[in-house]
């Protein structure tokens, strides 16, 4: 009898066990749950369009500041407000000519973080 | 979420359990008085686990692809099958000696019960604590691991490795778990199933201990010294969250192998010796270093019996080559031949493995480690009892009994293959080797221990024994769950874990892994072994920048490619690496490497977190 309260107990405490373990890794396998991170990337890195995606993982909504510089010209500064979890698409509209051969930098900051992405055109 | 949960939770007995019950009951019948319940239930995993095995290579034999449905069939033919077996042999016959009272060692007190149920509860939640803050998928070498279970899930056939690191047996089950539950891989359930085997494995070793001391208190005591002292050090916690899958599941087939060829030669009985040959072929296709270790272990037991018993060498020899030489381990013997021969070679079946791992040590890591590094590795305490119980094994030696050979022998051939490996011509990481040192420990701490209660409670001085008992009782204690302190002090790093994978995924939908080929960091960034499964192209795809002293190797010219496109990538030699890899993204650590790739003007950069960035080389 001794023997089988302890197969049984084992058992009982190992899917108590998966349970728990099984609950933690599925929450935190979540991009947003108890995390503070924002990402900006550009929607197809191997061409040269700039259309890009800022993605909002602190946990609460945020205002994005973005500004895009050709070589050091700066021709856009904007503001988007992106809400928890979420993901905003922006695709910039600069004139072609404007574009060629040029460094172009996609500054976005909130808070007192900034990230910058860039490409590097016609090269 | 949670119907995932119990889809797990039934997937698992449906692998781990059922097989393994069927098979024992074609083998001992319903009740037997060769095995207890308890024997026959901590059985039933490793025994499901080669038999899951086993109907995996032979489906992928025949060709049939493997999926969910072909799985569950398989499993459920092979239990039919032993079923068939089992009325065949115990149905309509009555065997007196088959019906018999199994031995009552597993039958435990009430305070003998309470003990091991708490050591249990002590063992498991330990674990548990540890494993909640690593449990989002980021170890490295699980990251490897589950490349290949991920291939087999895809193709739905066995892959072809190309090279001996990896073997088989560390892939099927969890690909078997994924096809039949559906859940991920990228889960909680690969360290979960690895979970199970540690928890098993202390089972084992008890069973084990059981049938060699034949004494309740050892095995009560056995639980608290391998499940509850070191509980987070390698190769236990550690290694489950590691996914260091060959040691984890070698650790639970070597006491298992060890136990039926130990009641084979000791009850001269043909079913444990088949038995046995059953485990070390299920040992063979799991882990190459776990058999190794087996063999040698083995090879000492028998010659220092053999040598404690020299005048009867050749009745002894002959004694046990009759156990062996009887239908049933012949037939098992024959059937593990036509496995290795023609259904499935593991990869590391070749001339060039043996030579590699035996011979004078070539490395420095190979040359053995010092008495201070192995007390480290296995621990005060453990090494304390281990060494009384050494002790206390050889003062009460008696020559004709197994038993203590053993306990000798084990422990006596594996300290000298991690102290001086030269000794023994092995040629293997020393720390390796000395993970295994726990098995003969944790066998000797428990006697030891047991030994030592009971001289002392004989002892002509009670006050003298008692206050020398509670020394070592709060040594052994303290010392022992050291460790687990580091169960409630980790530091989860499941944010960077998810922006790698964020990052992976980022790629893997973006770049055409036909023309782009990317170079990842390994160095700094975590969880990165895991960025292969996003892409399922290749092993070595993404490329990988490996710990740096990788890269320095006395033995053999390493290409140092994937180190200098990342730490130096306007140097000329990392230039003529681009051109000739054709690497056209890097992803680095933002904090690290990042900054630096800023300043060059042929990368783009075109993905920016906090934590990781990735580069697009002009």
């Amino acid at each position: 009898m001794s023997s089988k309260i302890i197969i049984i107990a084992t058992v009982v405490l190992l899917i108590a066990s998966f349970s728990v373990l099984f609950v933690v890794e599925a929450k935190n396998h979540d991009l947003d749950y108890k995390k503070a991170w924002s990402v900006v990337y550009f929607e197809n890195p191997r061409d040269d369009s700039l259309d890009f995606a800022v993605e909002n993982h602190e946990g609460e909504k945020y205002e994005y500041g973005y500004k895009i510089f050709v070589g050091d010209d700066k021709v856009i500064d904007e503001k988007v407000e992106i809400e928890a979890g979420a993901k905003q698409k922006i695709s910039p509209v600069i004139p072609s000519e404007k574009l060629e051969g040029s460094k172009v930098l996609v500054d976005v900051n909130y808070k007192n973080t900034e990230y910058k992405i860039y490409k590097n055109l016609g090269k | 979420m949670y119907i995932s949960l119990i889809k797990i939770i039934l997937a698992i007995p449906f692998l781990l359990a059922l097989p393994g019950f069927f098979l024992q009951l074609a083998v001992f019948g319903m009740k037997s008085g060769k095995i207890s319940f308890f024997e026959k239930a901590v059985l039933t995993v490793p025994f499901s686990l080669i038999a899951v095995d086993l109907i995996m290579l032979l489906l992928n034999k025949l060709n049939i692809l493997l999926n969910g449905p072909v799985i569950i069939g398989a499993v459920l033919i092979f239990c039919a099958v032993c079923f068939a077996i089992f009325q065949f042999r115990f149905g309509k016959k009555k065997n007196k000696e088959d019906d018999a009272e199994p031995e009552k060692i597993f039958d435990f007190s009430t305070w003998q019960t309470i003990f091991i149920l708490l050591s249990i509860v002590l063992a498991i939640f330990i674990r548990t604590a540890y494993l909640s803050d690593t449990i989002v998928p980021s170890s490295t070498d699980l990251g490897h691991h589950m490349y290949w279970s991920q291939t087999i899930i895809n193709s739905g056939h066995l892959p072809d490795y190309g090279m001996p690191d990896f073997i088989i047996g560390e892939h099927m089950i969890f690909a078997a778990v994924n096809l039949v539950s559906g859940a991920k891989l990228m889960s909680a359930m690969p360290v979960m199933l690895l979970f199970v085997f540690n928890i098993t494995g202390i089972f084992a070793i008890a069973i084990l201990l059981g049938r060699i001391f034949e004494n309740k208190k050892i095995i009560a005591v056995s639980f608290f010294v391998a499940g509850s002292l070191y509980a987070i050090n390698a190769p236990q916690g550690r290694y489950v969250s590691g996914g260091v899958i060959g040691n984890v599941i070698g650790d639970l087939l070597i006491p298992v192998a060890l136990y039926f060829l130990y009641r084979a030669f000791t009850e001269k009985d043909q079913i444990f010796a088949g038995l046995f040959l059953f485990s070390f072929a299920g040992l063979l296709y799991t882990h190459h270093l776990s058999s190794f270790i087996f063999i040698f272990s083995v090879a000492a037991i028998l010659v220092l019996y053999l040598i404690l018993n020299f005048k009867n060498i050749f009745k002894i020899v002959g004694g046990w080559l009759k156990v062996f030489l009887k239908p049933f381990p012949l037939a098992t013997l024959l059937l593990a031949i036509f496995f290795f021969l023609f259904v499935f070679t593991p990869s590391y079946f070749n001339t060039a493995a043996v030579s590699q791992a035996t011979g004078t040590p070539t490395k420095i890591t190979r040359v053995g480690l010092s008495l201070s590094q192995i007390e480290g590795g296995v621990g005060s305490a453990q090494l304390f009892l281990a060494g009384a119980g050494f002790l206390l094994a050889l003062l009460a030696i008696r020559r004709k009994e197994l038993k203590y050979s053993v306990a000798i022998g084990w422990i006596f051939v594996l300290f000298v293959m991690t102290w001086k490996p030269a000794l023994l011509d092995v040629n293997i990481p020393s720390d390796r080797i000395s993970n295994y040192l726990f098995l003969p420990i944790a066998l000797l701490s428990a006697y030891g221990l047991v030994r030592y209660f009971e001289i002392f409670s004989a002892a002509a001085s009670r006050f003298f024994s008692a206050v020398f008992l509670f020394t070592l009782l709060f040594f052994v204690i303290t010392n022992g769950l050291s460790d687990s302190a580091d169960a409630f002090k980790t530091r989860n790093q499941f944010q960077q874990a998810v922006e790698t994978f964020h990052s992976a995924e980022y790629l893997a939908s973006t770049v055409d892994t036909n023309k782009d080929i990317i170079l990842k960091d390994h160095v700094n960034i975590y969880a990165d072994s895991w960025y292969k499964l996003f892409f399922m192209k290749d092993y070595k795809y993404p490329l990988s920048r490996g710990i740096l002293t990788r890269y320095v190797d006395p033995t053999k010219t390493r290409e140092t490619c994937t180190r200098d496109m990342i730490s130096a990538p306007e140097s000329d030699a990392a230039k003529e690496c681009f051109a000739d890899t054709g690497v056209n993204y890097v992803a680095v650590n933002s904090q690290i490497e990042g900054n630096s790739f800023e300043k060059y003007p042929d990368f783009s950069k075109v993905y920016g977190s906090d934590y990781i960035s990735i580069f697009r080389k002009n």
